[in-house]
């Protein structure tokens, strides 16, 4: 099942996005440019900060932790060099969690982080900060005694108990691995092939990559989170630039 | 106007090294990893060159088990302190007896039987302000460092639950009685960074892996008259804690080279190296940075591979991971002799 997005609902942030998929939903804000304090002033580029709130209770080391990822992975896909001295402020609140969230075997922090990566990029998107490519994110399970599961929902996961391993990983739109995460218990060739089937679901395929248009539909269409992206954003577009059509 | 010194010689059109890598970190760094006859990092070091850890056990006096580790510039201390958890704390979740691993992972995790923290002390880094809340770094730290301990299951919960077997009942000699979780030994993990100069997990982990190697459990048991948990003074019937394999971090930064700069204004792609265990200049240049947690404690073939961690670009493709594992488990061997002879 195809992810849900809501792109530029909250009207006092420069841009926003809402995001549901497999019991998760989150809801991010962006702010920036805007000003920076001076202790987190960076010359040549800007300062990125990510707040992740917990569905419940106060933020935890647990959220300071994906905050760091959040943080490292962005840095690299913001084009930071073209707004210097400024800070993009970019919050994520979890809104609600599916019930197994504790209990299926995996970390609950590397189900999430696919989730709010998406919230983040959409969020970025709609505020329209300068970005060098997308990114696009998807967990794999291998669970002990039946074959991998790709974004799995947490009942999924339980019913698959016990996982043997489980491994986060987001790819640019070029195909270039920004963030890995795995946990479990693994080989290189499992770890390989897990990254391969990750690759195909997050990166669009080579033959079907036009020159500058996204238009082409190909067999993979499907589950492909580049070309659902690429829609999210195309709907959001035909959207504000419907008085140029209108008749 | 007029001066008393002698004429300066002209100004040079060169400046010295640590100028040089202060005003520019990044082309400093790769102007020794792309020297022609002699490529080094700036430390002196090969691209693939660990530093060899010392480690030294059983220091403090105060802990159940201790260790002072080494790696370069970076020293850490670990002590392990174990308390004891009544039953009747645990709020009513008992575990009767773990079967499968997992379960024991759930165990330890929700009666929070580890307990680490990091603590950095002042003047260990230039970025830590003393005084102040633990930074977003201290927090991410013990983060990884928890959930290493819980996703490895490193420790037994058997090792952890004070057991007491009642007595047989007269009446019934033939069934025998069950033995009852009375109490857990809680273990502190603290850990505490003297200097940091980069690649602080691989030495926060190792001073944990080598004090829990070392750290030895006083004899408890369940006192029927006095209701309390008691220790025994005998050393000879403390126990060690025994461990489940032996995984070892190996952290690499990946530092993107800078193409020259052409006419055209266009960068030319530079090249990538991928630095083993990075100190504290490379880690600011480098924005990529991956950690393999490996573990050959069952052999080189097996499952090796207990935890990936990359992120902040894309410099390392599938294939260049393949020989980060190596360079891993390379590094895994090296790095249980040195553990080995700590404990002689």
């Amino acid at each position: 099942m195809a992810p849900e997005a809501t792109l530029s609902h909250l009207h006092r942030a420069d841009g926003s996005a809402t995001y549901s998929h497999n019991g998760y939903c989150i809801i991010g804000a962006v702010n920036g440019p805007v000003e920076v304090m001076r202790r987190d002033e960076l010359p040549e580029e800007a300062t990125i900060e990510v707040n992740v709130r917990p569905a419940a209770g106060v933020g935890s080391p647990k959220e300071r932790h994906l905050e760091m990822l959040l943080h490292n992975t962005l840095r690299g896909i913001i084009l930071t060099r073209s707004i210097p001295r400024t800070l993009v402020q970019i919050t994520l609140q979890v809104r609600s969690l599916p019930e197994e969230e504790t209990s299926c075997g995996v970390s609950p922090s590397l189900i999430i982080l696919p989730h709010l990566l998406h919230t983040a990029l959409l969020a970025l998107l709609s505020a329209s900060i300068p970005l060098s490519t997308i990114l696009t994110s998807t967990l794999i399970a291998i669970p002990a005694n039946s074959s991998p599961l790709t974004s799995p929902t947490a009942p999924d996961l339980l019913r698959a108990k016990p996982i043997r391993s489980a491994h986060v990983f987001a790819f640019s739109a070029d195909g270039k691995m920004l963030l890995n995460e795995s946990d479990g218990t693994f080989n290189f060739e499992e770890w390989d092939e897990a990254a391969e089937t990750a690759e195909q679901v997050c990166c669009r395929d080579e033959g079907g990559v036009g020159l500058g248009e996204g238009m082409e539909v190909d067999g993979q269409e499907g589950g492909n989170l580049d070309v659902w992206l690429r829609e999210v954003v195309n709907k959001k577009v035909q959207w504000e630039t419907r008085w140029k059509s209108a008749k | 106007m007029a001066t008393a010194t002698p004429a300066n010689p002209p100004p040079a059109l060169s400046f010295p090294r640590p100028i040089f890598a202060a005003v520019d970190p990044h082309p400093f760094l790769q102007a020794h990893l792309a020297s022609k006859n002699a490529p080094q990092r700036a430390n002196g070091r090969a691209a693939a060159e660990f530093r060899t850890p010392a480690v030294h056990t059983g220091s403090l006096t105060h802990c159940n088990g201790s260790a002072v580790v080494r790696l370069g510039n970076t020293s850490v201390v670990c002590g392990v302190r174990a308390e004891v958890l009544r039953e009747e704390d645990t709020q009513g979740e008992t575990f009767a007896s773990a079967a499968t691993e997992s379960e024991e992972r759930e165990e330890i995790e929700r009666l929070r039987l580890l307990v680490p923290n990091v603590e950095l002390s002042t003047g260990s880094t230039p970025n830590h302000i003393p005084g102040n809340a633990p930074s977003a770094f201290a927090q991410t730290l013990i983060t990884r460092l928890r959930s290493i301990l819980l996703s490895t299951s490193l420790l037994r919960p058997s090792d952890l639950r004070i057991l007491y077997t009642p007595p047989s009942n007269p009446d019934d000699a033939t069934a025998d009685p069950e033995p009852a979780v009375k109490a857990y030994w809680v273990l502190y993990i603290d850990v505490f960074f003297i200097s940091i100069d980069g690649n602080a997990l691989d030495a926060a982990w190792l001073s944990i892996l080598a004090a829990l190697r070392t750290t030895v459990l006083p004899h408890a048991y369940w006192d029927p008259e006095l209701e309390a948990i008691l220790c025994d003074d005998h050393v000879a019937t403390a126990a060690k804690l025994e461990l489940r394999g032996l995984p070892i971090p190996s952290t690499f930064a990946v530092f993107e080279g800078r193409g020259e700069w052409d006419e055209s204004g266009e960068e030319e792609e530079g090249g990538n190296w991928v630095l083993s265990d990075p100190d504290a200049f490379e880690e600011s240049v480098c924005r990529e940075r991956v950690t393999l947690l490996v573990d050959c404690s069952d052999g080189e073939k097996g499952d090796v591979l207990r935890k990936v961690e990359r992120c902040g670009g894309g410099g390392v493709g599938r294939e260049e991971m393949r020989t980060l594992v190596k360079r891993a488990v390379e590094r895994w061997h090296e790095v249980t002799k040195v553990l080995a002879k700590s404990e002689v």
